[in-house]
């Protein structure tokens, strides 16, 4: 790791003031909050910031968990995985959201690593995270689109075929979640689905986050009642692993029959990978297994691997297809 | 005493060696399945387990001498290049920075391990030391790395060991082949040829494994500390006195001016024979700079040039009558070793396991522009057992015959290599008790091979595989054994505990000959100053050959103690039995006193006993021989395969402690585990360099990956072998692991396997192909 | 840091390699230490080079293995992905720091009894995550076990034994 400064923001407006405090374009200054990713990051040398400002220090004002008497779900940018992974009213409202939590990462991680770092991390492609001046960062080319590429996207809609690693990104879009982020000039809200972008020429990175915003708060709205979601992920080995594909369903019934359904994606593609075709195919249906399959075979149906992943296009189907069916079961 | 030289011979890691050795007194006759012991073969905690979860033991890691500096180093990043400039200034004024070592500066320092300079021009792997940097702190020594401008002219390079034999470029420069010299070697015996002419079912195997990288949890390395007169190394080693030698010719010192000190160690397997090139420099580093040094490598370096299992390539042809009786076995191996100087042994199991007259076995070595591999845990025999077993278990297919029944008819009583008797071969005696546990005769049952869950897509499978390989240790090895004044007693031997717990079964040994306590016995071992050689600990060695050096010290220490005692009671010296500590007149029964009133009056003279490791029986060969057998579910669906059971009989002999000895076979199959399911160093070829050499990428079991493990024993003494009758416990689990899950996974989803590691990805590839 | 009203400037960021060391104080094992470091310096290195306690164990330095597990305020964390500069006010609790006097942790004789180490040098990583583990669920089921003791690897494969060791502890009775 290379030397840097350290301060510390006692306020998300703090925070602020001290990316805004750069000139537009750089980044000498980041946020640390749980640190997990970014000082990985750091000591591989792909990230030298000049200057870490610690953000854990707004924690009275960012790290909470609560459900507003409309039944929002408002969660503070700092919570950490594990208080989310805790917390029994989550657990009981929204199982899907522990389910994601509970396969990410470690124990020490989950500890440490806040909501909002984790929507924010970069991929873990290793051509990325290596020595290797690869588009993403930069440079000119992707070394994984014709490399070893068997952790890589099926869907490519950038130069770059890294996948988004998040466990939470996906179920946070499926429960359609709002992320609320302050910047020099305010607060705006998105809904979550449009935090993430493909990365383009312009903008090497995978969420339209502003150099100078901060993410404060995530809201999931209240769900319908009879929601019910799961998350499944398949991993090279029992725990502590990033997925090789992960599949997470969201289903409203209404008399037997799918009222709203959202279905995503994660690690295969740059973001969050929603598959609305198959939400189409669902919707106003019964849900049986052929419908299942059906649906997880259109998600899957402009999926276009790579020499050594194409494995991840039955995953996926399959995947989505205990999903939808075990999300449907209740 | 009398003193003579006796030739023998010893075998590690599949290679027979010559030993001649300085024995002097006799060893006590050897312990017979009835010898009473009351501390050998109870489980027993580690007499030093306290010192590990406390954090109160010393790893090579922890060492901090006042005034410690630190080493990083500075590696290629091309698979082969030359250095063509190379300017360290810029480094070398950074602060902090005490000195720079390169080829401008060290261009002199010798590699002891391999006839090369540390510092080379041209760089044959990613990897490659190209320069050290030592600093007052890590931090500063970090810098400097990025200070040293280094230019380099790549050269062509060759990774892949098919492109390697064929037309692909040299991997160096300097040499005329790829191939390693005298390779290809042919084993052969009987006419192969002929064999196959006269089988009814001949099958052909193409088996692939993958390289597996050590990943100890400590790294490779060294702290070192030079005061003028003496160096001491405290290094993360597997074998000191290859330490203690290697780093006195590389600084041009005598060995007795090194000292070699390792008392406890994150893990090896293999990979930590000798100094290491951290090591030699964390040493060089310190003699020249005359203040302690420190060298411990990354996690990336480790992965880079610190070993691996060398990936093989194997291809059989195996007929049988259909009878189902071996006619020939023909293998070809080859292993891509790297910048490695010799090849393991792959076809160990293929010329000896079952009983075949035409064998064939044909090594090929094969240098890349990879890093050197290591001996890793058993190196060739696991490789060559899962293409062994997996053809064994295709043929029997094919003569539509039960895979363990096709075994037991080939059953190979004696050594076929050298027609001579094993000392013993409990074999068949694995299988049935394997086989039993883990139900073998209903593993084809439809109501337990498609269990409900997960929408029908689980399938079970059970394969086995057997197991054989060495471990009957040898001499050199020697100990002593002193008796203190207040009764207890302390071993010294020049050995070391890699983790296996060998502090602990020595002490067993000890406290049974001289009829003590556990607790009075104190082992001290690590250190080459006692100037008691060990053998390296690898090859399961260890214990067959320091165990029997322990014994007879205490022998002789207890024989002293019983003249001391018969000449200050008076009492006859064969009527004097020591219990727990206590004398006693065995004839009339009276208690003399305690070993400590006695040994007070001897006015601070301690009785010491010498003990040495005698020679090996010849005419037989000993071994080790098992069997396991898994049982697997495998997600059709998601290509997810869980391990969920596996059955363990091992025959090591007597064993000394029951409780080790399980810890033993766990963690082998553990590992077997990984390199069946999950284990494999990834390279770009296009660039030539290793994608995952760290620990996420890279991925070992985890506490959720871990099957049920029963373990059967098979405890009795080999009477044969050494004077404790036990042989080594620590390679033989790992042998048979991945083979008998990859045959397991094979008899789930019906298709063959030829390829290790068995991801998600491969599943859900074979299971693209018909079912057979 | 300067007033928020007007921000911290630019010019605050220091230039590359300008930075001084910080003087802090740490409460590690119940003991208030003062160093100095950078700010760069982890906690880890910090416990191990500065204050010479060595039982947290670098294996990885980036979060894949678990051997430098120390406990933050009662949770198991990896020392290497902390800052020693932000553990200020927080307390440490060491392996070093877990006995009481000569009374060894019961997660430290189960680890004894049951033989859950081998080469040990995961050992105390494994010993505390334990230990934070049976802090919040004094009576896990061999799942949450798993699931608790996921992010500490052990390339002996101790993992039975730890099991049984952990399984020993979850069902003492309260």
């Amino acid at each position: 790791m290379k030397t840097f400064a350290h301060a510390a923001a006692a306020t998300a407006r703090e925070a602020v003031a001290f990316l805004a405090a750069e000139p537009p374009g750089t980044t000498a200054t980041r946020l640390i909050a749980g640190g997990t990713d970014l000082l990985t990051l750091m000591k591989a040398g792909i990230l030298e910031p000049r200057r870490l400002v610690d953000i854990k220090t707004a924690r009275d004002e960012l790290r909470y968990l609560r459900f507003d008497p409309d039944g929002t779900l408002r969660i503070g940018a700092l919570t950490t995985l594990a208080e989310l992974e805790r917390h029994p009213e989550v657990g009981a409202k929204l199982p899907i959201l522990v389910q994601a939590v509970r396969d990410a990462a470690t124990p020490q991680l989950r500890t440490v690593a806040t909501v909002a770092g984790n929507l924010l991390q970069r991929p873990r492609c290793w051509y990325f995270r290596g020595e290797y001046n690869c588009w993403l960062k930069g440079g000119e080319r992707c070394f994984a689109r014709e490399g070893q590429n068997q952790h890589h996207a099926i869907f490519q809609p950038a130069p770059c075929v890294a996948v988004h690693p998040s466990d939470l990104a996906p179920v946070l879009l499926a429960v359609d979640a709002r992320v609320l982020m302050q910047g020099p000039a305010g607060s705006r809200v998105i809904p979550l689905a449009d935090l993430f972008a493909p990365p383009t020429d312009d903008r090497r990175s995978e969420t339209r986050l502003a150099p100078d915003e901060v993410i404060t708060e995530l809201h999931v709205p209240p769900q319908p009642e009879d929601a019910r979601g799961v998350y499944l992920k398949a991993m090279d080995r029992g725990a502590w692993a990033f997925a090789l594909v992960a599949a997470a369903a969201q289903l409203a019934l209404r008399d037997g029959k799918v009222e709203q359904a959202r279905l995503v994606l994660g690690s295969v593609a740059n973001i969050p990978w929603r598959a609305t075709a198959a939400e189409d195919a669902l919707r106003g249906q019964a849900v049986t297994p052929e419908l299942a399959a059906q649906a997880a075979e259109r998600a899957l149906a402009d999926a276009t691997p790579l020499a050594h992943n194409a494995y991840k296009v039955p995953l996926a189907r399959e995947l989505l297809r205990r999903a939808i069916l075990q999300a449907a079961a209740g | 005493m009398s003193i003579r030289i006796v030739t023998t011979h010893t075998e590690f890691e599949g290679r027979v060696y010559e030993q001649r050795v300085v024995m002097e007194g006799e060893e006590p006759p050897v312990w017979g399945p009835d010898a009473e012991l009351a501390v050998v073969g109870t489980p027993q905690p580690r007499v030093d387990a306290q010192e590990r979860v406390t954090g109160a033991a010393d790893y090579a890691y922890d060492m901090q001498p006042a005034g410690l500096l630190t080493a990083a180093g500075l590696r290629s990043p091309h698979a082969h290049a030359r250095i063509t400039r190379l300017d360290t200034t810029a480094a070398e004024a950074a602060p902090g920075v005490r000195a720079v070592f390169s080829r401008n500066n060290a261009a002199d320092f010798q590699n002891p391990n391999r006839d090369a300079t540390i510092f080379a021009d041209e760089l044959l792997y990613q990897g490659a030391l190209v320069a050290v940097v030592v600093a007052e702190s890590r931090e500063q020594a970090n810098d400097a790395l990025r200070l040293i401008h280094v230019e380099y002219e790549p050269l062509p390079f060759v990774v892949d060991p098919d492109q390697a034999l064929g037309t692909g470029p040299l991997a160096a420069t300097t040499k005329a082949s790829n191939i390693l010299e005298e390779y290809p070697k042919t084993y052969e015996r009987g006419d192969v040829d002929a064999g196959m002419a006269s089988a009814d079912e001949i099958v052909e195997v193409h088996v692939e494994t993958p390289a597996c990288l050590h990943n100890s949890m400590e790294t490779h390395g060294a702290t070192a500390e030079w005061d003028g007169r003496m160096l001491t190394i405290w290094s993360s080693t597997q074998d000191l006195f290859g330490v203690r030698r290697q780093v006195a010719t590389a600084l041009g010192l005598r060995q007795n001016q090194v000292r070699a000190v390792k008392q406890y160690m994150g893990g090896g397997f293999g990979s930590k024979f000798g100094a290491h090139d951290s090591g030699l420099l964390a040493a060089y580093a310190a003699h020249r700079l005359g203040a302690p040094v420190k060298y411990m490598l990354t996690r990336e370096e480790e992965n880079l040039c610190a070993g691996y299992r060398s990936p093989s390539i194997q291809t059989f042809r195996a007929g049988a009558k259909r009878d189902g009786t071996l006619t020939a076995l023909d293998q070809r191996s080859v292993a891509s070793i790297g910048q490695g100087a010799w090849m393991p042994p792959v076809a160990m199991a293929t010329k000896e396991m079952y009983l075949c007259p035409n064998v064939r076995a044909v090594d090929v070595a094969v240098q890349t522009n990879l890093g050197p591999f290591a001996s890793f845990r058993a190196p060739g025999a696991v490789e060559g057992t899962v293409g062994l077993e997996i053809t064994l278990d295709r043929l029997a297919n094919a003569l539509g015959m039960d895979p363990l029944a096709f075994r037991r008819q080939n059953y190979a009583a004696e050594h076929q290599d050298l027609n001579r008797p094993y000392a013993r071969k409990l074999v068949l005696e694995a299988y049935e008790q394997g086989a039993e546990a883990i139900g073998w005769g209903t593993r084809n049952l439809d109501v337990r091979r498609y269990p409900n869950g997960k929408g029908g897509m689980l399938r079970r499978g059970v394969g086995m595989a057997s197991q054989m390989w060495g471990g009957d240790g040898g001499p050199p090895a020697q100990a002593s054994a002193k008796l203190l004044p207040d009764g207890t007693a302390v071993i010294l031997t020049g050995t070391q505990d890699i983790g296996t717990g060998t502090r602990t079964v020595l002490a067993q040994i000890a406290a049974d000959e001289l009829s003590l306590p556990l607790d009075h016995i104190r082992v001290e071992l690590g250190d080459t100053e006692f100037g008691l050689y060990s053998p390296p600990s690898g090859g399961s060695v260890t214990l067959s050959s320091v165990g029997p050096a322990v014994r007879m010290a205490a022998t002789e220490a207890r024989k002293q103690a019983l003249e001391v005692i018969a000449h200050l009671t008076e009492a006859p010296t064969d009527a004097i039995e020591l219990r727990g500590g206590t004398a006693y007149n065995r004839e009339t029964g009276k208690e003399l006193g305690t070993l400590a009133s006695f040994l007070e009056q001897l006015d601070g003279h301690e009785i010491s006993g010498k003990g040495m490791r005698g020679p090996n029986a010849e005419n037989m060969t000993v071994r080790t021989f098992g069997a396991q057998f898994a049982e697997v579910e495998v997600d059709i669906g998601t290509g997810q395969v869980r391990v969920v059971r596996v059955v363990a009989c091992h025959d090591c002999g007597r064993i000394v402690n029951p409780l080790t000895f399980s810890s033993q076979i766990e963690g082998g199959i553990i590992q077997g585990l990984g390199m069946a399911l999950m284990e494999q160093r990834i390279v770009d070829e296009r660039f030539g360099t290793v994608m995952n050499a760290n620990l996420e990428d890279y991925t070992v079991p985890t506490i959720r990956d871990i099957p049920q493990i029963d373990i059967i024993l098979l405890d009795s003494p080999v009477v044969q072998a050494n004077t404790i009758g036990t042989l080594g416990a620590g390679e033989p689990p790992i042998i048979p692991a991945p083979a008998a899950i990859a045959n397991a996974v094979a008899h789930a989803i019906s298709r063959p396997v030829s390829a290790l590691p068995l991801t998600p990805a491969r599943i859900l590839d074979l299971l693209r192909e018909p079912a057979q | 840091m300067s007033d928020p009203a007007s921000g911290p400037s630019a010019a605050a960021v220091p230039a590359a390699g300008m930075v001084d060391r910080v003087r802090i104080q740490l409460t590690v094992n119940e003991t208030a230490y003062s160093l100095s470091v950078e700010p760069r310096r982890t906690l880890l290195d910090a416990l191990r080079d500065d204050l010479r306690l060595t039982g947290a164990k670098p294996g990885c330095n980036m979060g894949n293995c678990g051997a430098c597990t120390i406990l933050l305020d009662g949770e198991a964390v990896y020392s290497c992905l902390q800052l020693a500069v932000e553990c200020v006010g927080h307390t440490i609790t060491t392996i070093e720091g877990l006995a009481q006097g000569d009374q060894l942790d019961p997660v430290q004789r189960a680890f004894i009894e049951h033989d859950a180490l081998q080469c040990g040098f995961c050992t105390p990583g494994q010993v505390l995550a334990l230990k934070s583990l049976l802090a919040r669920n004094p009576h896990p089921t061999d799942e949450e076990i798993e699931r608790g003791m996921a992010g500490n690897l052990c390339r002996c494969g101790a993992y039975p034994k730890i099991l049984a060791a952990a399984r020993a502890l979850a069902s003492r009775p309260d």
